[in-house]
């Protein structure tokens, strides 16, 4: 059942796009991660420009943020000085981010940049995460207990301008988390990703927050970072395709919520091998397109505009007669289906509680 | 040297799997660091 996508211009099989966001979603609910580093190169192999895959798939990850984080505001896991400290660094960062972008687009070179940009960092996640649960699979066999240090110093905590995070119960130079915040923008924007693969990380090793804090805080960054992607992306190059998003954000939120049901039965350690090896395999992957596969000439599509649906002719209209308006469009769309979604998740939650307390 | 060599040998055999692993990386990376270059030149 293919769909035409009036932004991105090619046309999509839409059973794929959903089983292949939902396996994403899974992924995400069981091991905590975004899913954007998976979700973009499979949107190129299925035939969306890197262009249109990284823009689309940050208003995917905008609209999933906003589900997760209503959650964490609920629950007061949220430490929001620290998360707008490193939104700050976020927001420069993303600029800078969407420059380098505009520079390489420019220059024509932007697909091999994102290709290569993709190869490489799914090769470190994936080489990290192969060997750390290697060795705690190791460590389990063997019965070896270490006892961690509690917090080691680095040179990014001898910065000024030290202030008192009440909520993370730290005092820190104000200066990590903008720098963190600028790395992971930076990045975020040139490969559309929310960047927690580097975020959390950084959040338990470097600024050294408490663990109940980093899921919610993490994600109330991903929001700041993935709104103003997507919103440059669709102000400067108009490449946000909402039917694309609707698809991808439906199926990863279904797939979130059967991840984290799984995760609650299945020890995670072990399938992290897993999740590295699948994160090599797709390195490999966009290796062989980037380097060995054939290019094939793509044939641009061009469908006269009355031959469009209504909805897709109203889509491709607005975005290309009012960019700015567009832009906050997808925006305001993705928090509907976050909201929307998270209400409907507890809707769910309550009515199998009742359920349970009847029986 | 020979004992080296001999010590290297059985450490192979013991850890065949974390062995496999590395080799299996250092390839993983070989060719997609050779394949940069290359289409880099």
């Amino acid at each position: 059942m293919e769909v035409f996508l009036p932004i991105a211009e090619v046309s999509v099989n839409i059973l794929a796009i959903f089983i292949l966001s939902g396996i994403v979603g899974v992924l995400s609910g069981l091991f905590g991660v975004g899913g954007g580093f998976l979700m973009t190169p499979f949107l190129i192999f299925l035939g969306v420009p890197p262009t249109y895959a990284v823009a689309n798939e940050a208003n995917n990850i905008l609209a999933t943020s906003v589900s997760g984080s209503t959650t964490h505001y609920l629950k007061d896991t949220l430490d929001y000085k620290m998360g707008l400290m490193i939104v700050i660094g976020g927001a420069i960062g993303t600029i800078i981010g969407i420059f380098t972008f505009t520079y390489f687009k420019d220059i024509g070179k932007i697909d091999i940049v994102i290709s290569l940009a993709y190869m490489y960092i799914l090769a470190i996640i994936g080489t990290a995460m192969l060997v750390e649960g290697l060795g705690e699979i190791d460590k389990v066999r063997k019965k070896i207990f270490t006892k961690k240090k509690l917090h080691v110093h680095y040179w990014i905590h001898g910065l000024p301008l030290r202030m008192r995070f009440k909520k993370s119960k730290l005092y820190e130079s104000a200066f990590t988390p903008i720098i963190i915040g600028l790395i992971v923008g930076f990045i975020a924007a040139i490969m559309g990703i929310g960047g927690a693969f580097i975020l959390v990380p950084a959040m338990i090793y470097i600024i050294g927050m408490p663990t109940r804090l980093i899921p919610g805080t993490s994600l109330f960054v991903t929001i700041f970072v993935s709104l103003i992607v997507t919103f440059l992306h669709a102000f400067n190059y108009g490449s946000i395709d909402l039917i694309l998003v609707f698809l991808l954000v439906t199926g990863s939120i279904v797939g979130v919520q059967i991840g984290q049901k799984i995760g609650e039965s299945v020890d995670s350690t072990n399938l992290k091998t897993l999740l590295a090896i699948l994160l090599l395999v797709v390195g490999i992957a966009i290796a062989y397109d980037s380097f060995f596969a054939e290019k094939l000439v793509n044939e641009v599509v061009k469908i006269d505009k009355n031959d469009l649906n209504p909805l897709s002719m109203f889509i491709k209209n607005l975005s290309e007669d009012v960019p700015f308006l567009y832009g906050l469009f997808s925006i305001i769309f993705a928090f509907s289906l976050g909201i929307g979604a998270a209400f409907i998740r507890r809707f769910f939650s309550n009515l199998r509680k009742k359920y349970f307390k009847i029986k | 040297m020979p004992n080296i060599i001999r010590n290297l040998r059985s450490e192979i055999k013991k850890n065949k799997l974390k062995t496999s692993i590395f080799l299996g990386l250092s390839a993983y990376w070989g060719i997609i660091l050779v394949s940069t270059l290359v289409t880099f030149n």
